[in-house]
């Protein structure tokens, strides 16, 4: 019997570490899980699902033409691994609950995610932007646009330039969220 | 005498019976559209020969990225399915009827954009695969009268200007497929 339970401690420990592994890894992705959204197109009045992959992404960067807006776009896609965007707009206020933001927020709330920008008005609803950083490196980036009619999630994944972010506005079906570049700061004398 | 003669004709059969499944696994065409139909209860119209006709000798054009007017489809890649006047209703199940699509064409297809307007029944759904140096594309727009699945062979190039407004890309694809400019 005790061999039994000896084989098992040899198999059950390094199957655990490689679990928790694992588990440590999945927290640390920068790629969103916005699948069980996927129920608002239901209740939706429009809605559009954006998937652009890593390999779409740098056949896209490789074939583009060498005009200075074009080159730009190329030098900012290069080093992405995916762009995902759900855009929900609804008829009427309310229509997706506090559990489908909560559902995006949980995530977010994990290590490696820091929220940079929250921006409310009662016009506009709110806009939160969070990066993940890995290393020093920004490794994704996650914005949740909320409107009472509206809900945004975009979700680039992979080393963002944030100075150039606003270039992806209208391209790879990020819609236009009106992001500003960080102004430059002056030198001090 | 008889004997290679059975064993002839039983490799023929099996050659024969390959190349069938071959074809029904590889037709995702087929599998969408036939989706289609079995969700929606409607059915699918041929193009006429003339028209087939007139829209592989069409130079037919469509609009990428301010102006530039380019064709999108390879030559002699174009597969359409046409449904006219027919009722698409999903009461309200759009959600089931992606599932379906999705499953129906299998896993080699990732899914690039779908909108959706339940409301109006309108969806579009592009769909891309690697294909050798090319990419497959397979686009399917439905309204609430009307359908169209196309799928076309496209260049890396075109693509990669396609894919900077993936929104338009199924009208695109679509309107390239079939309209013609005579």
């Amino acid at each position: 019997m005790k061999p039994f339970f000896q084989n098992t401690l040899k198999l059950t420990f390094p199957a655990a570490l490689l679990l928790l592994a694992m588990s440590a890894a999945s927290a640390q992705e920068p790629r969103l899980q916005i699948s069980n959204l996927d129920y608002l197109a239901g209740k939706a009045s429009q809605t559009v699902d954006v998937n652009v992959d890593e390999h779409l992404l740098q056949m896209t960067a490789k074939f583009l033409g060498n005009d200075p807006d074009d080159k730009e776009i190329k030098d900012l896609v290069s080093g992405l691994k995916g762009i995902y965007v759900k855009v929900f707009e609804f008829e009427h206020e309310n229509e997706y609950s506090a559990a489908d933001v909560d559902s995006i927020r949980t995530q977010l709330r994990q290590p490696g995610w820091a929220k940079i920008l929250t921006f409310t008005s009662k016009k506009e609803g709110s806009v939160e932007v969070y990066l993940m950083t890995a290393n020093d490196r920004i490794s994704g980036l996650a914005l949740l646009a909320l409107d009472p009619k509206e809900l945004t999630i975009v979700n680039i994944v992979g080393p963002v330039d944030l100075s150039k972010l606003s270039k992806l506005e209208g391209n790879f079906g990020v819609p236009d969220l009106h992001i500003e570049a960080p102004a430059k700061t002056k030198p001090k004398n | 005498m008889a004997k290679l003669k059975f064993i002839f004709l039983t490799f023929i059969c099996l050659l024969l019976l390959g190349g069938s499944a071959t074809s029904a696994r590889g037709d995702d065409f087929g599998a969408a559209v036939k989706t289609i139909e079995q969700f929606y209860r409607v059915k699918h119209q041929s193009i006429p020969l003339l028209a087939r006709a007139g829209m592989k000798a069409a130079t037919t054009a469509a609009r990428i990225k301010g102006g530039e007017y380019k064709r999108i489809a390879e030559a002699g890649s174009v597969k359409v399915a046409f449904f006219q006047d027919q009722e698409f209703d999903s009461q309200g199940n759009i959600p089931s009827f992606r599932t379906a699509l999705a499953k129906a064409i299998g896993g080699t297809w990732s899914p690039l954009v779908q909108t959706f307007a339940p409301r109006e029944e309108e969806q579009t759904y592009v769909f891309i695969r690697l294909a050798g140096e090319k990419f497959n594309v397979l686009v399917v727009t439905l309204g609430r009268h009307e359908g169209t699945v196309v799928q076309v062979n496209v260049n890396p190039h075109t693509l990669a200007l396609l894919m900077q407004s993936p929104d338009d890309m199924g009208k695109a694809i679509t309107d390239d497929a079939t309209q013609n400019d005579n």
